[in-house]
């Protein structure tokens, strides 16, 4: 089973006993999902490992955004969709209509497709986020701000321009600083959905070295429709296919021995 | 095989062609034309009229020199008063259309019933006023004045801010619920915060719509030959103002008339191109 | 070049968690109270609409348990020996709104199709502005212009005109006898006519800007002339939305007050001449509610306004229905 793709694998960092071994910070069991009566995701098992990045990949329609959406319970804004199975974040299943959604969603930070800063100026941008949940005096307001930034690397670029507005960033540097919004609330787990389809290449490698770092502190979920973007930067990797999950394994397994023949068709360009 | 030179047929369709277009440009022209004859006369007999003591001094009784300062002032505060009722009313509720009931029977019901009274006859709206108010106080008062035109006010700032608050991109609403931001801070600080100029606008908009109107004044602020700021009491307004003095056989009031028609044309044409610069401003911080 | 070594790694990752569902408690009661608030608020547009018809209802009562329905088909309306009946004021009401239809209709078309299909794109914009600026103008602008410029004028030139050209002409001549007056029906409805063009028209526009541009180019591809672009293509396409602006500016037209008390005459009769004074519903109430003795009498005039009322609603109503139609055939 040779690869047409030249891609740089990372290498196998984990035997199938630590593995086993790992923390799950998320775990998905079960999980069926409905746009009115269409079944969009059918029986969906995996895991997000803490403090590694797991990918999501598959051809479009195959339900990798949904299913990321699902985790911070974002498609409860829309009616007819639904839910049914468990999401277990630390134990606790997420789908019960119990679960506060706003603490769901201060503990799950997502990224979207297309960077959408709020109408406000940079400063304010990350400060709305924080001053939410924490009466943070005016010093440690700036300092929140100024980490969160460095985290996700804009900092140099914007630190003498904070009360500019944050539609006058680039792209790239608009996507970053939802990046840093999201990561000033101090979430634990971050979802991004397609993070850099929207950006160009100098942008999407800044991000990518950005992932690499974010992960010591947070767990990491990636939709992605570049599979070798998925190399790159994830640990774990999830094919998905018309609303299945075909295959679930460490990245270098998924890449260049993978146990599905559907995954193997899909890497190797047969379909996409 | 069609010749590329004039036929028979070609012909009348040709000749029918020209008809209509002759036709449209002289309906475009017969539109234009009335405007200007009517702005026209409008200044030429308004200006006329015009003084500082069109502005500093009331009504006069037939045959004495005066001004409109009590219809103006009673205007302004009819319309501030009416803006004050209206506004928050019609900004909330087509919140609730834009946001909570997005997809909800209520909202649909609401629409289309707000969309009816935009159009509904103002003069309706003076007697259900004066029905409520009037009638049940035993007198006229600038606050049911006040009421009758901020009923007109509501539907047209129900209708702009739903419209306003639907354009919001639906990705700036999911960024800001995926922070876990509860919906009405996402509002507050997102949704009003893009949708503002618009908002802005409508307001705008419907405060050039009330100064014009006459009809529900009529039997709710009544008049008031002097200046006063009762407003338990009947107020003038420059419309019920005008349509008294136009009426009556006296020409120091007619002119009178003219001037006041003046000032109302001024300002609704004034607001009018403010609301209109500010909607073709980008959507900033 | 990433700032890798942040400081503050130790920065406190974990939440307090008692502080965070205290916040959450005060989210979800704001949330829940702005929420009924926005609610409460959008119920009242509704109950607004329920009140108007309970109110006047109301203030009616008297005059339909007076003169029952024979109300609606009374000619007669004497304050004095307190008989009233709604016949004239409803006659004029139609008549003028029809006179303004078939004025207005035809011309804010042709304005249409002239700004959609024969006007330069230079004048496109201020031509459209100013047929806006028209829609601005308030009613009673019109009224008063109607009263001491086009009446005169109408008077002066048009209504001999009209009198003698008809004069031997049967039937008509009995549509346009004299004596002229200047103000009457003819004259209030062609004011009415002036003042739902542009209304007309900005609807019209907007309708048939829908029509997808590729259509209008594959008419125009075989050869058809703008007139038959538009007769062929555009208007049938757009036909429901025609209506539905038609039937609003006819809502309009109902209801409109001011520009027609000016010059309709103030005569509670029925002429068969167009060139008569006659009444509307809302001139008369415009006239007549103040100086209103008796309670029958007003009573009588809300019954007017609750006639009005009920005719423009069904209009209003159809025309949005109509309109949504077209909307949703966009696909929008």
């Amino acid at each position: 089973m040779s690869l047409a793709i030249h891609t740089e694998v990372k290498e196998p960092a984990e035997t199938p006993e630590e593995i086993a071994k790992l923390a799950e910070k998320v775990s998905v069991r079960r999980l069926n999902f409905y746009y009115g009566a269409y079944r969009a995701l059918s029986d969906i098992n995996v895991n997000l490992y803490q403090n590694k990045v797991t990918a999501f990949i598959g051809p479009s329609g195959c339900g990798k955004s949904t299913l990321l959406r699902i985790l911070n319970r974002i498609y409860d804004l829309y009616p007819n969709q639904r839910a049914d199975g468990e999401v277990l974040l630390d134990g606790a299943n997420v789908l019960s209509p119990k679960q506060d959604l706003n603490l769901l969603r201060a503990k799950v930070g997502m990224v979207f497709q297309k960077p959408t800063p709020f109408p406000m100026t940079i400063y304010e941008n990350i400060a709305f986020g924080v001053r939410l949940y924490e009466q943070l005096p005016k010093a440690d307001l700036d300092a929140r701000v100024e980490d969160s930034l460095k985290r996700a690397a804009l900092w140099e670029e914007v630190k003498d321009k904070l009360e500019a507005s944050g539609l006058s960033l680039s792209g790239g540097q608009q996507q970053r600083l939802c990046i840093a919004r999201t990561v000033a609330i101090r979430p634990e787990v971050i979802l991004l959905d397609e993070p850099c389809s929207a950006l160009d290449p100098i942008s999407t490698a800044k991000i990518e070295e950005l992932i690499d770092v974010l992960k010591r502190d947070y767990t990491i979920a990636i939709v992605t429709h570049n599979m070798q973007q998925a190399a790159r930067t994830s640990d774990f990797t999830a094919f998905m296919y018309l609303g299945e999950l075909v295959e679930f394994d460490e990245t270098t397994r998924i890449f260049t021995n993978p146990r599905q023949q559907r995954t193997q068709d899909y890497i190797t360009g047969r379909f996409g | 095989m069609p010749s590329l030179t004039a036929t028979g047929r070609y012909h009348g369709r040709r000749w029918r062609d020209h008809l209509a277009t002759a036709f449209a440009i002289g309906a475009a022209g017969f539109g234009l034309t009335w405007l200007v004859l009517i702005l026209l006369v409008l200044v030429v007999k308004g200006v006329g009229g015009l003084s500082l003591a069109v502005f500093t001094e009331m009504t006069p009784p037939p045959g004495s020199a005066g001004g409109l300062l009590n219809p103006i002032v009673g205007s302004l505060i009819l319309t501030a008063l009416a803006v004050l009722f209206g506004t928050p009313l019609g900004i909330l509720a087509g919140t609730y259309m834009a946001e909570y009931g997005r997809y909800s029977k209520l909202t649909m019901v609401v629409r289309f019933i707000n969309d009816i009274l935009l159009s509904a006859p103002s003069i309706v709206v003076g007697l259900f006023v004066y029905e409520i108010m009037v009638a049940q106080m035993g007198h006229f008062s600038a606050w049911a004045g006040a009421v009758a035109l901020g009923i007109i006010v509501i539907p047209v700032v129900v209708r702009t801010t739903e419209d306003m608050l639907l354009l919001v991109p639906i990705t700036l609403r999911e960024a800001s619920a995926a922070l876990g931001v509860p919906q009405w801070l996402v509002i507050r600080h997102v949704a009003y915060r893009a949708a503002r100029a618009g908002m802005i606008t409508g307001v705008l908009l419907a405060i050039a719509r009330i100064t014009g109107e006459t009809a529900p004044l009529l039997f709710t602020a009544l008049n008031n030959q002097f200046f006063s700021w009762n407003l338990n009491a009947p107020m003038a307004s420059l419309p019920v103002v005008i349509f008294q003095f136009a009426l009556s056989p006296y020409e120091d009031w007619q002119q009178l008339a003219w001037t006041g028609a003046l000032l109302i044309t001024v300002a609704v044409l004034g607001l009018s191109i403010l609301a209109r610069a500010l909607s073709s401003k980008k959507v900033q911080v | 070049m990433m700032d890798a070594a942040v400081a503050g790694r130790d920065v406190a990752l974990v939440h307090d968690e008692a502080k965070r569902a205290k916040t959450l408690r005060r989210f979800n009661l704001g949330d829940r109270t702005f929420k009924v608030i926005t609610q409460i608020s959008a119920v009242t547009v509704l109950a607004l609409l329920a009140g108007v018809m309970l109110a006047l209802l109301h203030g009616s009562l008297l005059t339909w348990q007076t003169f029952g329905l024979d109300f609606l088909f009374t000619e007669k309306w004497n304050p004095v020996t307190e008989k009233f009946g709604a016949l004239a004021p409803i006659y004029g009401t139609l008549v003028t709104s029809t006179i303004a239809m078939l004025i207005g209709v035809p011309v804010s078309l042709g304005i249409a199709f002239f700004l959609t299909e024969i006007s330069p794109e230079r004048l496109r914009r201020p031509i459209g502005i100013a047929i806006e600026l028209l829609a601005g103008i308030p009613s009673i602008i019109y009224g008063i212009w109607g009263l001491f410029v086009f009446a005169p004028w109408f008077q002066a030139t048009v209504q001999p005109f009209l009198i003698d050209t008809f004069a031997n002409v049967p039937l008509l001549n009995q549509l346009f006898a004299g004596p002229p007056y200047g103000i009457g029906m003819l004259t209030a409805g062609l004011i009415l006519a002036i003042m739902v063009l542009p209304f007309i028209t900005s609807i019209t526009r907007e309708v048939f800007d829908t029509v997808p541009p590729v259509l209008k180019e594959a008419a125009y591809g075989i050869g058809c002339t703008r007139w038959e672009v538009m007769r062929r293509v555009v208007i049938p396409y757009t036909r429901v939305g025609i209506i539905g602006g038609v039937m609003l500016g006819l809502g309009r037209a109902l209801g409109e007050t001011m520009a027609v008390t000016f010059v309709i005459g103030n005569a509670h009769k029925i002429f068969p001449s167009l060139l008569a004074p006659g009444t509307t519903i809302s001139a008369a109430i415009a006239n007549e509610f103040t100086e209103a003795v008796g309670d029958l009498y007003t009573s009588s005039l809300i019954a007017l306004g609750l006639i009005l009322f009920f005719i423009t609603f069904i209009v209003l109503a159809a025309a949005r229905l109509l309109l949504m139609r077209m909307t949703l055939k966009e696909g929008r």
